[in-house]
């Protein structure tokens, strides 16, 4: 993420990239947050490479289906409200 | 989990096992590898040779971090310990290391005898709060850069200056959300660095069930 960010500093204006990044939902900025914690479960368990790949992947599916169920619960008790 | 932590080889090495291959794990010096890898993520790692962990922590941990900093305007990490702005996300900010450590640097000079921030830079320095005094220096610096002060906004007491308004309002009033995300982005950054302190120090976590060893099988063929 951190790569994405030079790059496209580099070669976008930082205004025009602020502008963009502002109309991004703030529930995406989440997203990145979820691949860290599982690239980082990932390889504080593991040592093979490709293990850890793996890995990431398994615990991104749980995290993700684990906050997307909560998720959903708050929208639709919201809904009934 | 280091299976074998604790357990000294007949040179004298601690180690740990992998759970991927049952390969040994040179830990060297655990103490220094995990105080290294608190100061920069991952370095505990490259010093014990795992060379491809050691770079993908680096690279997540303190991308997350300066992340966090660029999309909080670099205000969101900053130590301050004063009744009514204690900021407690610092103390998980902290866990990335060095790259923090500036934030410390700052609050003690801020609060100290100088009472300006090193050099007189506002970078990670903590925001004033109502009656605060300050540098004439960092007082003029200050209405000179910051958009959201100006002159008026201090005291005259020579030979400092006093603040007389909340300068985390003005941050969060100019940042909205991105104060928050910013914060949640350099906290997390902290935090998940501790498991990788704890990997240098111990080896890798978690031991492989016989499902694992399974499963793992079965991918292989």
């Amino acid at each position: 993420m951190f790569t994405l960010f030079c790059a496209s500093s580099t070669f976008v204006p930082p205004l025009l990239l602020a502008a963009l990044v502002d109309r991004v939902p703030g529930i995406f900025f989440g997203l990145p947050l979820m691949a860290l914690a599982s690239l980082i479960f990932a390889a504080t368990h593991h040592e093979d490479p490709a293990e850890i790949r793996f890995a990431a992947v398994h615990w991104a599916v749980w995290l993700g289906g684990i906050l997307g169920l909560v998720l959903a619960a708050v929208l639709l008790l919201g809904w009934f409200a | 989990m280091a299976y074998a932590r604790g357990k000294q080889d007949q040179a004298s090495r601690i180690v740990a096992v992998s759970p991927d291959d049952g390969a040994v794990i040179d830990l060297r010096n655990p103490a220094l590898a995990a105080l290294l890898s608190w100061a920069v993520p991952g370095l505990g790692q490259i010093y014990q040779g795992r060379l491809f962990k050691g770079r993908l922590f680096m690279g997540a941990i303190l991308g997350t971090f300066l992340a966090g900093m660029w999309l909080g305007g670099g205000k969101v990490v900053y130590a301050s310990w004063k009744p009514g702005d204690t900021r407690w996300p610092f103390v998980c900010q902290a866990g990335a290391g060095l790259v923090a450590l500036p934030a410390v640097v700052q609050s003690w000079q801020l609060n100290g005898v100088a009472r300006q921030p090193l050099f007189g830079s506002p970078f990670m320095a903590p925001p004033l709060v109502a009656g605060q005094y300050v540098s004439r220096a960092y007082a003029d610096r200050l209405a000179a850069s910051d958009p959201d002060i100006d002159a008026e906004d201090f005291f005259d007491r020579p030979p400092l200056k006093q603040f007389r308004g909340e300068q985390v309002s003005h941050w969060h009033r100019r940042l909205g959300r991105w104060f928050d995300i910013g914060t949640l982005y350099t906290m997390l950054a902290g935090m998940l660095n501790v498991l990788v302190i704890y990997d240098a120090w111990a080896g890798p976590l978690g031991a492989p069930t016989d499902d694992d060893r399974k499963a793992k099988q079965e991918r292989k063929t």
